[in-house]
């Protein structure tokens, strides 16, 4: 009676070991410190992108995938000379576009990280650079260049021969000024001149001015651009919620549910798409689909597809890995990867308020401007507005000038 | 004793069993989308999911009646209760109008505003859609955001719990843990959270003023301080409570309570509300270089309705087909 007695609880407590092995197993280690109480891979914290990584490589260290201690060293010390160097009065002509432009120095723009190891963000292909544009693509942002084109071809933009007029040629202004733009004006910054990102020297309506200045410029995927970012992740069981503190202001809230439920039907469209996540092993992976055609990423609208990869490799690391695919836009699908450190959960470094439509007083005053300068026109008391320059003229759009010892020292 | 140890294996072998169904099903239910544990891994109530308030707090947080439109002018008798649609809804009819609502403000169901603050309370109600902020897009703050008529996700963490709401976009995050306050006063309020038992107490302060609490012009200032409490009701409702304390603006704090509902829909998620795209036409459209409304003038907008009825579709016609 005894025995039997011991052989069920042995019995017993030998299920339970086997079941609690089981479940320890099939929650990716629950007893690791960088698994939530529930068993999750924990994600949680305040992060960013330490290092300067340029997306793409630069021509001359093609083939290489790591920069050398050396040239780290002087790239930090030639990007640090153009960003703390004081804007001086003598480098523009006075009262030109320019000269407003060079009213500020790249400090402004630039990101101060110290540059990285790897030459691109880019790893696959093993070129680091992005694929090339399917014809489709290439028809698309050649339209656009050239309807930017016509918009600046009466400025001193275009007269002076300066980078941002690249491919146009100085003219009277174009009737094209009353046209409607090739596809929706996005974002002015994105891949710089020419990537056909938007940015039309117009003022006619708020929608000609561009997401950034619509306090509407944050995009998925974001790897940090030039005035960086963080990102604020707190888990639940099965949810994870990303706030992305981006763009002077313009940070967004994101949910990723973790579920095998099917994308929203393909006609919802959303800015920031339809995430849907699942673990494999330690990685979250996202697929995120369903975006809209007035977002834009290098070229890439509505038929955008991520497939994105969390990964917690230490304490204080999380790799970000994703497969950019666009059959319409790219020849190929490409990968770019991250790795973000962990910040002071303390210090409260995320500032949860995109406050910049609250207090965009800039949009009404430039619209009011535009049509104050259309009426000075038509009174004879002020220039053509054609010929003036208000977006798309170059300068210190892209974190350093287009050309000249303020320019970035990885593309000179 | 063979006899005895062949019946202590099946024995074993129906007890290991069971305890493989009883653990097969608690996994089922925390995997499953339809229903969640009651309680989270550290034993709290399980507030993550989406949740919406269903009332009309965000009209008036007053007892009130309906309304023919959310903007009325005087109608051909004088009578305040006779007023009739005004221009801005008038093409809308009845999907114009304001239910009405027993009211959210416990206690007397008064407001106690300064006499001075009253003053701009009225105002404020006169002159909603030239001041309130949900009109322009502005970040809703807080307790509003809790009952605007979107729903809102939360993410329940052990240490912060973070409030996702779909009206444009915006978010808090409650901090159970120590943090710093914020580099400066914000629209959503800095919110500091901890548990009394299953009640989730959360302080709320640093604001900025800028805010309303709804539609009828009800505000309050900078000073606003707010004790919000969660407790959960059953698991797919929880009452909300809000201590509100403002002496720029009221004579004694006051109270809000109301429940908050699961969205139970298995698809539910939330669906961007960007918003700030569409006011665009509404707060700049008289800058534009070609007008879309007709009539500007200044920043007036004057909007000529015009509503052609087409042949067919004509009082009753649609009905008797």
């Amino acid at each position: 009676m005894s025995r039997r007695l011991l052989a069920i609880i042995a019995g017993v407590v030998i299920v339970f070991v086997m079941i609690a092995a089981l479940l320890r197993l099939s929650s990716g280690g629950a007893s690791n410190a960088l698994a939530t109480p529930w068993g999750e891979p924990d994600l949680q914290g305040i992060w960013t992108s330490d290092s300067e990584i340029p997306l793409q490589r630069p021509a001359k260290y093609a083939n290489r995938e790591f920069f050398t201690d050396a040239e780290r060293a002087e790239l930090d010390k030639q990007r640090a000379e153009a960003i703390g160097r004081e804007a001086a009065d003598d480098r523009r002509e006075r009262g030109s576009e320019q000269d407003v432009g060079g009213a500020y120095n790249a400090a402004v723009f630039s990101t101060h990280k110290r540059m990285g190891r790897r030459t691109s963000l880019v790893v696959d292909p093993p070129d680091g650079k992005i694929p090339p544009l399917t014809p489709e693509a290439q028809k698309k942002r050649a339209a656009m260049r050239e309807y930017q084109l016509a918009l600046i071809q009466a400025t001193d933009l275009c007269k002076n021969k300066l980078p941002g007029c690249e491919g146009g040629q100085y003219g009277p202004p174009s009737p094209r000024r009353a046209e409607v733009p090739p596809y929706y004006v996005t974002v002015g910054a994105a891949g710089g001149l020419g990537a056909g990102g938007g940015a039309i020297n117009r003022a006619d309506n708020p929608e000609d001015r561009g997401l950034g200045e619509r306090c509407m410029a944050a995009v998925l995927p974001d790897f940090g651009g030039n005035a960086g970012f963080y990102l604020q992740i707190i888990q639940s069981p099965g949810r994870l919620s990303i706030f992305y503190d981006t763009g002077q202001g313009q940070g967004w809230q994101r949910i990723v549910p973790v579920t095998n439920a099917p994308h929203l039907p393909s006609h919802v469209r959303q800015w920031w798409g339809d995430s849907r996540g699942r673990w494999e092993g330690r990685t979250l992976v996202v697929d995120v689909t369903n975006f809209s055609p007035k977002t834009y990423f290098q070229g890439a609208q509505e038929n955008l597809h991520l497939v994105e990869r969390w990964t917690r490799l230490d304490a204080n690391t999380i790799e970000y890995a994703v497969t950019i695919e666009d059959p319409t836009t790219w020849t190929r699908p490409w990968t770019v990867k991250q790795e973000y450190t962990k910040q002071s959960d303390q210090e409260n470094r995320i500032y949860k308020e995109p406050r910049c439509h609250e207090g965009n007083y800039g949009m009404p005053a430039l619209l009011l401007g535009a049509r104050e300068q259309e009426r000075a026109f038509a009174e004879k008391r002020g220039p053509d507005p054609a010929t003036e320059c208000t977006a798309g003229c170059g300068g210190f759009a892209f974190g350093f000038s287009d050309a000249g010892e303020d320019s970035n020292p990885l593309s000179r | 004793m063979r006899h005895g140890f062949r019946s202590s294996i099946v024995t074993v072998a129906v007890a290991s069993a069971a305890v493989g169904a009883i653990i097969a099903v608690s996994v089922t239910r925390m995997s499953g989308q339809a229903s969640r544990p009651v309680r989270t891994a550290d034993g709290k109530p399980n507030f993550s999911g989406i949740w919406q308030a269903l009332n009309e707090a965000n009209w008036d947080l007053q007892a009130h009646d309906a309304r023919p439109g959310a903007v009325t002018q005087q109608g051909v008798y004088p009578y305040d209760y006779a007023r009739v649609p005004a221009a801005p809804v008038l093409a809308l009819g009845a999907a114009a109008g304001v239910p009405g609502s027993a009211g959210v403000v416990q206690g007397d169901g008064q407001i106690p505003y300064t006499v001075e603050a009253a003053k701009i309370k009225q105002e404020n109600a006169e002159r909603w859609i030239d001041r309130d902020p949900e009109l322009k897009c502005y970040l809703p703050g807080i307790p509003r955001a809790m009952y605007l008529p979107y729903p809102f996700e939360i993410v329940q963490s052990t240490n912060k719990i973070q409030m996702a709401y779909e009206f444009t976009s915006t978010a808090r995050t409650i901090h159970l843990d120590k943090v710093e306050p914020p580099p400066d006063d914000t629209y959503m309020g800095h919110s500091v959270g901890h548990w009394e038992g299953d009640t989730l107490v959360v302080d709320v302060t640093h604001f900025n003023g800028k805010n309303w609490f709804d539609r009828a012009g009800n505000f309050h200032s900078d000073a606003l301080r707010l004790v919000e409490r969660f407790t959960p009701i059953t698991p797919d409702a929880i009452q909300y409570e809000v201590t509100i304390e403002d002496p720029k603006v009221f004579t004694r704090p006051w109270r809000i309570a109301m429940p908050l509902y699961r969205r139970l829909e298995p698809n539910a998620q939330l669906i961007e509300y960007r918003c700030i795209e569409f006011v665009e036409e509404f707060m700049y459209g008289n800058l534009r270089k070609q007008q879309l409304v007709k009539r500007w003038e200044g920043d007036t907008i004057i909007v000529d309705i015009t509503r052609k009825v087409p042949p067919g579709e004509k009082l009753n016609d649609w009905y008797r087909r």
